[in-house]
């Protein structure tokens, strides 16, 4: 069947939500005098609690987040789940911005330009803030600041401008301040940026992975990635773990060790720490390359859709699987997006059972 | 929508480049997904609502009076709403136009026609509940669904009513489907010398100028006109793009029109 | 022709109902995942209104940045087509609509933890689709679902109800005949307590039949907070689901 030109989805009689409205009486509703009795028993471990609702009476246990108390009791202020972590009680909502965490890589667009700082709109409550002696200034990384920086900062990121970094630590309030002050972060070329719901970005060690095909992925925690043609940088820091089997045949280093592989040497950082990590300009990017790119998009566009959390071997999983559709495009459709989620999935239990 | 230079360098190279490379890899005539939900208002006599795969979502709700055609001018009135954007912004007042002019020219008067006397005349109001790229095209797929969905009154006056003092009457409970043929607007984007078809907001951003296309009955027709999509990368618009607009539009809208019927 | 009885020899309404019953609630949440940072639909009988929380997020104005607390804003869009008879001009500036968006604003302002997300602002936008009587309460229950499905810390649910008063008879949960026919009452609850968030009196109502009148309000503000308890725990069991496979 030749590509639709357009997918037509129609529901009639009614704005049937994903969810269905699905009435359990048709009729109004009667006012029961047997409502059921209030379970005096505290909430368990990962039952749902909805606002008001008793989590605990007994005052030896520490309120964390989504809680609140009135004398000895404690009582749920969010929807969600309960969690006892050692003397630790909280609620965790089942929805909710990113909240920043000290050492999260993360991906921010700058949305002001301030008075010695940035103001980097990172997906939480709050902008974050990058201060301008966090970040690092050409001519070398040890340089110290003066005052034409401030009247520069335009020159070093703008509005609009995206780059990676890492939450150096958190206000009072929650918000993060960040820094940018190690070669693998600053303002970022060379790709796309898509965004997912920050929940399905697990927290690890790593959040950059080079991918098969030369391209690399940035996972930011907030759920703001970034796909790029893989760049000498990337290649030097290697952390790819990909087992696929395209992995070996389309990446390009060879897994053997070499000493010195993995350091950085004096005169790079001189060069990286030129006016060259602020440049608006990309390379040169090949058609294959951006098809890559695309395609990778959607794959995780479509794990996305599935609420399965995003890792490097799943969307590598999943890029194998859409190789079935030819045509990257075939991939926005739900079906096709729903098919592909299945297929990580299941290849996923399969592998745990072998 | 906010993009780095950067972003805009690799995107509007890569929809220049033949064939345009989309970000999400479709042809340059393919539509993203869309879902249609019709008959929810029931004091309305259509309602439709049509959500994008970007989150656009627009709700149309087609209500009718009776009016007497000596008295009243126009038969089909279009109020759209945008949240976010103030009633009297341009691109509300702009989109408000375009849809009070196109639907009062084609629309066939005889199919609201009641009497000698009367007529019925239609309420088109649109709501937009949030919209990421240019919202014209969804808001023409929806007020199509909406219309084609209509049922009014059933008369069971007499035609002839010209001394009559009277209001026509109806049918207390059988409705009759408004039969009326509903222009689609297309907005394609200019990148270079390509066409592209339901631009996304990303694309919108790089896009060198936006064309609106109009289909009716079978053909395309008038307004045929450019459209601003952004301010940044505007560049003159050469007629051969306009030529392949039409083109595409010829093309794609009986197959639009397919998918949307069945 | 049979005039319409508001309430009949039999205890019948118009609608066929008790005094003591309430309209059918449908409700669901999460409906704009992708417009907004919670949402919610809901149906209370004939009442349809969307209602979207955009927040906590950096508020839009310097000016508007309170350093203590979070702000809230509500913004109520009552739609030209909502009722049978289609509006004759917008109703975005009406002196009516504005004083419902700041009672709205009063009413959630303390149950909510606003201190919890200083420096932010949280957005409530709301659709009235259709109406036909009990609006004030059908948005309050509205923004409450909204809210919650945002993640936004509360003290407990908010659910909102109306009741007008025939002659010495409370009718609960009144629609638009109803409405105009009597004096009413719109009332804001809190959880399973009787503690009211809102009460709106605007018509003349005899003071020994306000305890009456409250009483089966409280009542029927309960039974709500029920169903729409109800609805949050499938979702939040489906979503749980989903997460741990």
């Amino acid at each position: 069947m030749s590509t639709d030109v357009l997918s037509v989805r129609k529901r009639q009689e009614g704005l049937q939500f994903v969810n269905g409205l699905e009435s359990d009486s048709d009729s109004d509703v009667e006012m029961s005098n047997d409502e059921k009795t209030e379970s005096t028993r505290e909430a368990q471990d990962g039952t749902i609690v909805t606002p008001g609702e008793l989590v605990t009476d007994d005052p030896v246990w520490m309120r964390g987040h989504g809680t609140y108390f009135l004398e000895n009791q404690t009582y749920a202020s969010v929807a969600g789940t309960v969690s006892r972590v050692n003397r630790l009680l909280s609620v965790i909502p089942l929805r909710g911005r990113y909240a920043p965490e000290t050492g999260d890589h993360v991906i921010g667009r700058i949305a002001e330009v301030g008075n010695r700082r940035w103001k980097v709109d990172i997906g939480a409550k709050q902008h974050a803030v990058l201060m301008l002696g966090s970040v690092n200034l050409p001519g070398g990384v040890l340089r110290r600041k003066s005052e034409s920086d401030e009247l520069q900062m335009r020159s070093f990121l703008k509005e609009g401008d995206l780059l990676n970094a890492e939450v150096q630590s958190l206000f009072q309030d929650g918000s993060a301040s960040l820094h940018t002050r190690s070669l693998k972060y600053g303002k970022l070329r060379n790709g796309v940026f898509l965004q997912v719901p920050s929940p399905l970005v697990v927290r690890s060690k790593n959040h950059t992975h080079n991918l098969p095909g030369n391209v690399t992925i940035i996972l930011g925690v907030n759920g703001f990635i970034w796909l790029r043609k893989t760049s000498e940088v990337d290649t030097a820091n290697n952390t790819s773990t990909v087992m696929g089997k395209n992995a070996a045949a389309l990446s390009g280093s060879k897994g053997d060790y070499k000493p010195g592989t993995n350091s950085v040497s004096i005169t790079r950082l001189e060069e990286e720490s030129s006016w060259e990590i602020y440049s608006d300009k990309n390379d040169h990017i090949s058609d294959s390359m951006k098809k890559t790119i695309t395609r990778y998009s959607n794959v995780i566009k479509a794990l996305a859709h599935c609420e399965i959390g995003i890792t490097e071997a799943r969307v590598v999983a999943a890029y194998e699987a859409s190789m079935a559709y030819s045509h990257a495009g075939s991939l926005i459709d739900k079906d096709n997006m729903e098919a592909i989620g299945q297929d990580v999935i299941n290849a996923e239990k399969m592998r745990g059972n072998a | 929508m906010v993009l780095s230079i950067t972003e805009k360098l690799y995107l509007h190279e890569s929809l220049a480049s033949k064939p345009p490379a989309r970000p999400d890899g479709r042809n340059a005539d393919q539509f993203r997904p869309i879902e249609i939900f019709t008959d929810f208002l029931p004091t309305s006599n259509g309602s439709s609502k049509i959500v994008a795969s970007d989150g656009t979502e627009c709700i149309v709700s087609i209500k009718c009076k009776v009016v007497d055609r000596a008295v009243e001018e126009e038969l089909v009135v279009v109020d759209v709403d945008i949240a976010g954007h103030r009633d009297d912004s341009t691109l509300v007042q702009g989109i408000a136009s375009i849809l009070n002019r196109l639907l009062v020219s084609q629309m066939d008067q005889m199919s609201l026609r009641l009497t000698k006397k009367y007529s019925f005349k239609l309420f088109i109001d649109v709501l937009v509940l949030s919209s990421y790229s240019h919202p014209l095209t969804l808001i023409s797929l929806a007020i199509y669904s909406a219309l084609n969905s209509t049922q009014l009154p059933t008369l069971i006056s007499s035609d002839d009513d010209l001394d009559v003092a009277e209001l026509p009457t109806f049918h207390d409970y059988d409705m009759s489907k408004l039969n009326v043929k509903v222009p689609l607007l297309f907005t394609l984007a200019i990148c270079g010398k390509n066409v592209i078809v339901d631009p996304a907001a990303s694309e919108s951003d790089v896009a060198n100028n936006g064309v609106l296309v109009t289909w009716n009955d079978g053909k395309v027709v008038a307004p045929v006109r450019t459209l601003g999509l952004n301010e940044d990368y505007v560049r003159g618009i050469c007629p051969q793009s306009l030529v392949d607009s039409i083109r595409m539009v010829e093309e794609l809208a009986p197959k639009i029109l397919k998918a949307l019927d069945n | 022709m049979s005039r319409l009885e508001i309430y009949s020899p039999e205890g019948l309404r118009v609608d066929g109902r008790r005094w003591n019953e309430l309209r059918r609630l449908d409700c669901s949440i999460n409906t704009h995942a992708n417009a907004s940072d919670g949402s919610s639909y809901l149906e209370q009988g004939n009442n349809k209104i969307i209602t979207l929380v955009n927040g906590p997020q950096e508020p839009k104005l310097r000016s508007q940045t309170n350093v203590n607390k979070a702000t809230l804003s509500v913004a109520v869009n009552i739609t030209r087509f909502s009722k049978v008879e289609r509006s004759k001009s917008s109703h975005r500036n009406e002196r009516r609509v504005l004083e419902m968006q700041t009672a709205l604003v009063r009413t959630f302002e303390k149950n909510l933890l606003l201190h919890l997300y200083p420096r932010t602002q949280i957005d409530i936008q709301i659709h009235v689709l259709q109406q036909d009587g009990g609006l004030m309460g059908s948005l309050i229950n509205g923004i409450t679902l909204a809210l919650i499905d945002a993640g936004i810390a509360m003290y407990d649910y908010i659910s909102g109800v109306s009741i007008g008063l025939y002659d010495t008879t409370p009718l609960l949960d009144l629609n638009t005949v109803e409405e105009s026919a009597m004096s009413s009452v719109t009332l804001g609850v809190m959880g399973k307590t009787e503690k009211l968030s809102l009460l709106l009196v605007e018509d003349k109502i005899p003071l020994d039949r306000m305890e009456s009148v409250l009483a089966i309000g409280i009542a029927g503000a309960h039974r709500i907070r029920e169903l729409m308890d109800k609805e949050l725990r499938k979702h939040g069991e489906r979503r749980f689901a989903n997460i741990s496979s």
